[in-house]
């Protein structure tokens, strides 16, 4: 009794388990080669398109508005690079099934806390990339193009739709990946369900939001021109969706033999 | 013996797993494991070993029956109890692009070891498998050794209670396999051990306890002497010298005793097998003296009942020759 007393006490840190496959995943997605030709991609495309405006703009008095110019970025993210943001988050789990149980798994971790590091990994990263990006193009609008159109207010809601679309999109990905057994299988699903999301979305009625129409919209919400009622639905829907997908993840990762 | 189910390191009941319903791999399974333990666990490929280690370890979910360990119903979320688990899988694979230092830190952390307690152990653990001078190296490029040895390192760092080593001596040179088996014993003198492994000596080495599967079934569950002594009881091997006229004649002097089951004469070497009821030593000094009358030198004499391969061949052997009469099984019932 004495010597079990004696016996120091070891901390357990329960968060620690869940820092470690967060942090774990951030350095190796950031190490990857799909995230950086995804990066150069869209950067390359950000600072190419304001260069060649503000060239057009300079040389030959063409002068596109910003609030044109920052959303066609914006929706060249969601839409251009959606494939390679699809990549990035379909093989999260699924991708490592040779490490994971071996690992990972196999140690003080729960399944809820490997599921939600490796989800806030990929949004952290994706969300964190899509911010960069647009901080560049709305500050090489105000300051190359001297957009005086731009409204501020209206530019943060514009970032928080495509972000919104964006956690859906990562929500669902890494949901998916935690379901599917291979990394091919979970993209081919992934993008089957955005597809089928967004085709079925197109015939609801105009005044339900949807990715599509929020994205057509955007040049509006950059100028200032929108409809707070709408956004805020089309925000709380895309949150309700990710919030859906990811629980569904999580359950179905927690009842699967790895 | 434990007295309550609280006391158990390890208990399953009726542990059965069914994969997509296409596949039985482990198929009622009940038994218990009580601390200090050293389970040997045996069985052919496919017998469904690492199956059970994976629903022990909450890896996989049972498709019916249950497994506890330390008490607690183990499931994928039951972090708690894993955190007193050791695990080496049998091809151990590790995470790209980490060096011994930052694949044990990351473990560590997987065990919400804070820096403090994490650090200097892995430190000391590195020292100790002898990964010093590789311990900044990415370990995509180490050898089946090394990899063994980071192993061993990572199942250690949570000084867990309970060990389940799958068949780690697989793929080690003579010397790694010396030290692996050393290790196990050290080990054994304060945790509860489960060591699957296909070599048998291994396993007759290190363990005390035995568990053999055949197709997913559980045929031996119990102690190891016990195991080795009631398969082929009271059967002995002998080498003889001699020419061949004078063997042939001390076997049939031998042949001709009551108190032998079976005698049997393979070149120089003598197979007999004693009745239950015959005492071994006067037996055997029988055999002697019947060897000395007819000028026959004894090279050596080992009792072959003893040699747990031996057993464990019997056993699977017993079990597969049952045919449907393994469809009753009073005991379960």
């Amino acid at each position: 009794m004495e010597a079990a007393a004696a016996l120091p006490q070891v901390r357990i840190n329960r968060f620690l388990p869940y820092v470690a496959v967060f942090q774990s995943d951030l350095k190796q997605t950031l190490r990857s080669w799909i995230y950086r030709l995804w990066v150069l991609l869209t950067m390359s495309a950000t600072v190419g398109y304001l260069l060649y405006r503000f060239g057009a703009k300079q040389v030959g008095g063409f002068v596109q508005p910003a609030p044109e110019m920052v959303s066609d970025l914006m929706t060249w993210v969601v839409w251009g690079s959606i494939t390679l943001i699809i990549v990035i988050t379909s093989g999260a789990i699924c991708g490592e099934r040779g490490t994971m149980a071996d690992s990972v798994l196999c140690r003080g971790i729960s399944r809820t806390q490997y599921f939600l590091g490796k989800l806030h990994s990929r949004l952290v990263i994706v969300l964190g990339t899509f911010l960069l990006m647009s901080t560049v193009a709305l500050a090489g609008s105000m300051f190359l193009l001297h957009s005086e159109r731009l409204s501020l207010t209206g530019s943060l809601l514009a970032v928080a739709t495509v972000a919104a679309i964006l956690t859906m999109i990562v929500s669902i990905g890494v949901s998916v990946s935690a379901i599917a057994n291979t990394t091919v299988v979970s993209i081919t699903v992934v993008w089957m369900t955005l597809y089928g999301l967004g085709f079925l979305m197109s015939f609801l009625p105009a005044d339900y939001p949807s990715p599509d129409r929020a994205l057509q919209n955007l040049p509006n919400v950059l100028k200032g021109i929108y409809d707070l009622h709408h956004l805020t639905r089309l925000l709380a829907g895309t949150m309700a969706i990710s919030l859906f997908m990811s629980v569904l993840g999580m359950v179905c990762f927690s009842r699967k033999d790895v | 013996m434990a007295e309550n189910a609280s006391d158990l390191v390890v208990e399953s009941f009726k542990l059965t797993k069914i994969y997509q319903n296409r596949q039985i791999a482990l198929n009622d399974v009940t038994l218990r494991l009580e601390p200090g333990c050293v389970l040997g666990l045996l069985g052919h490929n496919g017998a469904g070993k690492t199956t059970l280690l994976r629903l022990i370890l909450g890896l996989h979910r049972p498709t019916a029956g249950w497994v506890r360990v330390f008490g607690g119903i183990m499931t994928p979320n039951a972090a708690a109890l894993r955190s007193r688990i050791g695990f080496i899988p049998t091809n151990p694979q590790f995470p790209r692009g980490m060096t011994p230092i930052t694949y044990l830190d990351y473990i560590a952390r997987l065990f919400g070891l804070p820096a403090d307690i994490r650090k200097p152990r892995l430190a000391s653990l590195i020292r100790a498998v002898d990964l010093l001078n590789v311990s900044g190296d990415i370990i995509d490029g180490f050898s089946n050794g090394m990899t063994a040895r980071l192993a061993v390192a990572a199942s250690l760092i949570n000084e867990p209670d309970l060990l389940i080593w799958d068949e780690p001596t697989h793929g080690l040179d003579p010397e790694g396999r010396r030290s692996m088996l050393n290790l196990i014993k050290t080990l054994a003198r304060e945790k509860t051990l489960i060591v699957s492994s296909h070599n048998l000596s291994d396993i007759d080495e290190v363990c005390n306890h035995a568990a053999v599967l055949s197709r997913g079934h559980l045929i031996y569950f119990g102690s190891l002497q016990d195991l080795k002594g009631r398969m082929r009881k009271n059967m002995y091997e002998l080498d003889l010298d001699a020419d061949q006229k004078a063997i042939t004649k001390a076997f049939n002097v031998i042949k001709s005793m009551q108190e032998f089951r079976t005698v049997n004469l393979r070149q120089r070497r003598l197979e007999i097998r004693l009745t239950e009821e015959a005492a071994t030593a006067p037996t055997l000094a029988n055999v002697m003296m019947a060897l000395t009358d007819n000028k026959v030198n004894l090279i050596s004499i080992r009792n072959s009942g003893q040699v747990t391969e031996q057993a464990f061949l019997d056993l699977v052997e017993k079990e597969e020759s049952r045919g449907f009469a393994r469809a009753y099984n009073p005991e379960a019932a």
